[in-house]
């Protein structure tokens, strides 16, 4: 099963809850792992971050997802999917601009596994961001 | 022999060149590299890696007539 997107704007409430409640069809998976990113407000020289504005390289970000998916579900045996969306353009302080979800069956894989798809994201996929204050 | 590439700048390097992409005539990645720093001086201080044709380059690589290359500074997502 491959789920992952690149969209724009936030990721809200709204599509946090389908993307969750798209794993339920497989009562399988007793095990779901969640990893919600979201803009910080951080303070540089007295300024602070309003929002952030994602670019990525998308042909290519798209095929990394697709390999870090690839990679998580062979080294979890237990790992039934894996879901992975992150922003593009602008998202407000305290929005949502990544989310990570694994399923599967049981909690050991789905914790182990979330992490490992966080850390390879953060280290593969071509994003960039810019600071708006 | 050189060939006709495109390139294209992500994040910073966008910024230090003034362009989303071109097209630049080059034989491999190295005099790529070469050329486009002393095109853009302000590259030089962006540690940037390549992608040819989407793939992360880990060393140098020979460039053929409608390769893309991508000029990507250190990945900032999540």
């Amino acid at each position: 099963m491959k789920n992952s997107c690149l969209i724009k704007g936030p990721i809200t409430p709204v599509l946090i809850s389908e993307l969750m409640a798209s794993g339920n069809d497989d009562a399988g998976a007793g095990a779901v792992s969640i990893f919600i990113g979201r803009v910080r407000d951080d303070e540089t020289d007295g300024k602070r971050v309003t929002a952030i504005e994602y670019s990525a390289y998308e042909e290519m970000a798209v095929k990394e997802v697709e390999e870090v998916i690839t990679t998580v579900r062979s080294a979890f045996s237990d790992v039934r999917s894996v879901f992975i969306v992150h922003s593009l353009g602008v998202v407000m302080a305290g929005e949502a601009s990544l989310f990570i979800m694994v399923t599967s069956g049981h909690r050991d894989h789905a914790t182990r596994a979330c992490r490992h798809t966080l850390e390879m994201v953060k280290e593969r996929l071509p994003v960039w961001k810019k600071e708006l204050y | 022999m050189k060939a006709e590439v495109r390139v294209l700048y992500f994040g910073a390097a966008q910024e230090a060149t003034g362009k989303s992409e071109e097209t630049i005539m080059a034989a491999d990645t190295a005099s790529l590299r070469n050329q486009l720093i002393s095109r853009y001086p302000a590259l030089k201080q962006i540690p940037f890696r390549m992608a040819l044709n989407r793939t992360l380059l880990k060393g140098d690589s020979g460039l053929q007539k409608s390769d893309t290359i991508a000029i990507m500074p250190p990945f900032q997502g999540g």
